[in-house]
């Protein structure tokens, strides 16, 4: 260890006490991962449980000139979490305290290492709840859902973190605490909340977050599609939202994933068909009985084998269980997965899937479908075992393919889980150099030193240019 | 890439590990990692750790001791895991390892509860009488506070009771009369007993009767879990249902067949005798009495995670016309697994302390408990806390 990390590790043990700092190797082991196949090295690990806390940490870090990767549950898919040159992390899933709620704005501040789910069940009885649901909600943080502006099933009519947060405190990386945003609808000035929301850790720890809660809806009801042709599966999503009806969620499941899942749910998932749509309407009784009837008479048009419509709250948890415990399940199959969630328009879909069945024939991997059809935001899972070099190859194949062919299709990379490691260097594919030299200097405008979460988002070598430009760089008779 | 293990003793398995993919749905279901918020006390990371072993990665030392030994084996993850993952066999398997890699000295000590008492009846039964003489004469409180928690209530009223003689007709049923019920529970044995009659049985008791060695077994000692598993199977075998009316020891009897399928002469017959064993709460027995009040329920683990069994308690309860009332907390774990208390003291201390508490927002004046473990640690815990509300097994409720 360096004198500069040594140094660093007494002043972090003063401030937490021996018990919340791991130095040990084994420990050191479990936090360079999270739930991608991305592994990396972590120098240490810090677990504070108040935003005081995380500042005198920052400022320790900042002192030593450590590098630092902020941490929340760890289920993040693209290497987000993971340190990758021995630095600091910052884990925060010791900060679980939620504020009371405040009922006449709707909203809550809660730590950052308060579950997502957790949020909902705590206000259920005030008819109230937090709108975006990551299928990981009952284990990820508040605090990864706002680094990665997480998504979920029902962001397609609610939206996604990004709409859901009023709020954030954010501590420096130089230490120094400040809070962006607030109850009002808009705050004056630049939306620096919205910089922070969807930067991964890069612009500094968020210790606060204050969070939209949104009314439950008075009635909802969950369908269950079944189709013997995914391409038909695939016309249905884009024909309902052509017919104006803006499901609360429209998710698609492949047989190979409905295989693996239904083995350990149980619900009776017909493991024949081709694909299945998952489609919840909510609102109203009205508005719900409406929906309804537009989903079953376009799904007929589009030779819907059967509907089956949840008769209970139970049946609709069961439903809901088989979609948000999918990617689990997939171990069933293989012990390891490769994912990306990019992108299409919907109006794509029905090629996308084509073009994504021939890549993974093609590489010979096995893939499962299960993903936000209703936003086209697609999650083609590739099944692999690592310990078989030649599969990770041809899966790292597939996925790269898969990617490319999203975006000349006019999609993008990522839909909700975030660029990481995993995705930053295909940020060329969808920005040019000045987008990503842009990117840089927003980012260096919060972190001039670089030690935030540092390789991840932006390919290595994106760095700030000068911001102010020479005076010979400016063409002639440009008002500056 | 080859594994750390220690050699000649049982270890977790590459295809076992290989069905985790590390995804973290485990997190939240975790007591330890609630309590914590640490990776190092979680199941996936408990995982990662064997794999690290498993990978050359990382070596049995103290940290990966540390690690396992925090675990409840509560398999809360197992449940709400989408693969599977069979978490209690990784465990018990991570668990014989750091057994073995203990230092001799702190290896006998642990030893000697498990092996030297617990596996023999005639010693359980003199720990009784002991228990019972110095709780007679109050002397239990010089104890450290560690022991005194994870400490049964033992009145020389009930050492001196026996069980009742063969009860009803019909096929016979055996009930295990095991170790720490046996001294400290006979109310939910006589209650169980009397329950295997209205149901149709000719209930029984064994000749000798022991521990069925869950005990050990969680312990890491598989040695001494398969010696007591095939005493038990040759005591018990004969009969067409065995019953146990403790969580852990039915969980237990149903993974004979897993425990000795290694052993030619007898994996066949523990196969057909796990295929028997019967959990008290699931023989359908018409209540003795109605009870009409509000029951507090509190799952056992080795209920809820490791059989399914949680409406069978409910409905034993509701068909007396008692009114079950869960507890609230998403059933986690009170603490006590098992000795855990008595090794893990600190951790235990939370989890009990939130479960009493838990208990005693439901308001009700009695809870049901089926599994002596848990009935230990709450009612010390509801003690400490000043409260009075009963703790007995569902069937003694309707007894």
């Amino acid at each position: 260890m360096t004198t500069a990390a040594a140094e660093l590790a007494d002043g972090l043990r003063q401030i937490l006490g021996a018990d919340r700092l791991l130095m040990g190797d084994l420990a050191r082991n479990l936090y360079s991962h999270d739930g991608s196949i991305v592994g990396g090295d972590c120098g240490m690990v810090a677990l504070p449980e108040t935003t005081d806390e995380v500042a005198a940490c920052m400022r320790l870090a900042h002192q030593a000139g450590v590098e630092v990767t902020p941490r929340g549950s760890g289920t993040g898919l693209t290497g987000g979490a993971v340190p990758l040159d021995g630095g600091l992390v910052i884990s925060l899933a010791r900060m679980r305290e939620m504020e009371p709620v405040d009922v006449a704005n709707s909203c809550v501040w809660v730590q950052p290492g308060v579950l997502n789910l957790d949020v909902s069940t705590a206000v259920a009885h005030l008819g109230l709840h937090y709108a975006p649901d990551p299928s990981s909600q009952q284990a990820c943080s508040i605090g990864g859902n706002v680094g990665t502006n997480a998504g979920g099933p029902h962001c397609l009519a609610y939206g996604v973190t990004v709409q859901h947060v009023l709020a954030v405190e954010l501590v420096r990386p130089d230490g120094t605490v400040q809070v962006l945003g607030g109850v009002a609808p808009d705050a004056p000035g630049y939306d620096l909340r919205g910089v922070v929301v969807g930067a991964e850790g890069t612009v500094g720890v968020v210790t606060r977050v204050l969070l939209r809660l949104t009314p439950l809806p008075p009635d909802v009801r969950t369908m269950l599609l079944d189709f013997t042709s995914v391409a038909d599966a695939s016309a249905v999503v884009q024909a309902i939202i052509a017919e104006g009806v803006i499901p609360a969620a429209l998710e698609m499941m492949d047989r190979n994933m409905t295989l693996a899942v239904e083995e350990f749910v149980h619900a009776g998932l017909p493991t024949d068909a081709a694909a299945l749509l998952l489609v919840e309407v909510d609102g109203t009784p009205a508005e719900v009985d409406t929906g309804t009837a537009v989903v079953q008479r376009v799904a007929a048009r589009h030779g819907v084998r059967t509907v089956r419509v949840a008769q209970d709250e139970d049946e609709r948890a069961l439903l809901w269980k088989a979609r948000k415990t999918a990617f689990g399940a997939v171990a069933r199959v293989k012990p390891s997965y490769y994912l990306h969630d990019c992108v299409v328009p919907r109006t794509r879909l029905v090629e996308i899937m084509e073009v994504i069945a021939e890549i993974t024939e093609r590489e010979g991997v096995m893939c499962l479908n299960v993903f936000h059809a209703g936003d086209g935001n697609l999650h083609p899972i590739i099944a692999l075992d690592r310990s078989d070099p030649d599969e990770t190859e041809r899966a790292m194949r597939a996925g790269d393919q898969i990617v490319r062919a999203c975006v000349a299709m006019g999609g993008t990379l990522s839909g909700e889980h975030g660029i990481g490691v995993e995705k930053r260097d295909y940020m060329p594919l969808v920005f040019d150099e000045d987008d990503l030299q842009a990117q840089a200097c927003v980012r260096r405008a919060f972190d001039p030193d670089g030690r935030m979460n540092p390789d991840k988002v932006l390919p290595t070598g994106t760095r700030c240019g000068e911001v102010g430009l020479a005076d010979t760089q400016v063409p002639e008779g440009t008002w500056i | 890439m080859s594994a750390n293990w220690i050699p000649g003793v049982p270890a977790p398995t590459h295809d076992d590990l290989n069905t985790c993919v590390q995804c973290g749905l485990c997190l939240p279901h975790c007591p330890t990692f609630r309590v914590t918020g640490l990776e190092t006390s979680s199941p996936r990371g408990r995982i990662a750790a064997m794999r690290a072993v498993q990978e050359g990665q990382a070596t049995v030392d103290g940290d990966f001791t540390r690690f396992t030994d925090e675990c409840l084996a509560c398999r809360a993850c197992e449940a709400a895991c989408p693969s599977s993952v069979p978490y209690g066999r990784l465990i018990e398997a991570a668990r014989a390892q750091t057994e073995a890699a203990r230092p001799v000295a702190e290896r006998a000590v642990r030893r000697a509860g498990i092996n030297g008492v617990i596996g023999h009846r005639r010693l359980t039964r003199l720990m009784g009488w002991g228990l019972a003489v110095m709780q007679a004469l109050r002397l239990d409180r010089l104890a450290p506070a560690r022991l005194r928690m994870a400490t049964p209530r033992v009145t020389l009223r009930g050492m001196r009771q026996p069980l009742p003689e063969p009860v009803g007709d019909g096929p016979e049923a055996m009930l295990l009369t095991g170790c720490v019920m046996d001294i400290a529970f006979r109310p939910a044995h006589r209650a169980t007993l009397h329950a295997m009659g209205r149901a149709g049985y000719r209930a029984t008791t064994p000749a000798q009767g022991g521990c069925c060695g869950a005990l050990a077994a969680h312990a890491g000692e598989v040695e001494e879990a398969r010696h007591l598993a095939r005493q038990r199977i040759a005591e018990m075998e004969g009969a067409q249902v065995v019953v146990a009316d403790s969580a852990g020891c039915s969980a237990h009897l149903r993974s004979y067949g897993h425990l000795l399928a290694d052993d030619p002469a007898w994996a066949d017959r523990a196969r057909a005798f796990s295929a028997r064993v019967r959990d008290a709460v699931e023989l359908d027995a018409p209540p003795a009495r109605t009870v009409d009040e509000r029951v507090a329920v509190h799952d056992a683990c080795h209920h809820l995670h490791a059989q399914g069994i949680g409406p069978e308690v409910r409905r034993v309860l509701r068909d007396a016309g008692a009114t079950p009332v869960d507890l609230g907390d998403g059933g986690r774990c009170c603490g006590a697994g098992g000795i855990y208390n008595v090794l893990e003291p600190e951790m235990a201390a939370t989890l009990g302390e939130q479960k009493a508490r838990a208990i005693m927002a439901t308001g009700a004046r009695v809870v049901a408990v089926a599994n002596p473990g848990c009935a230990i640690q709450i009612r010390n815990h509801l003690r400490a806390q000043g409260s009075e509300i009963q703790v007995r097994h569902p069937l003694e409720i309707v007894d």
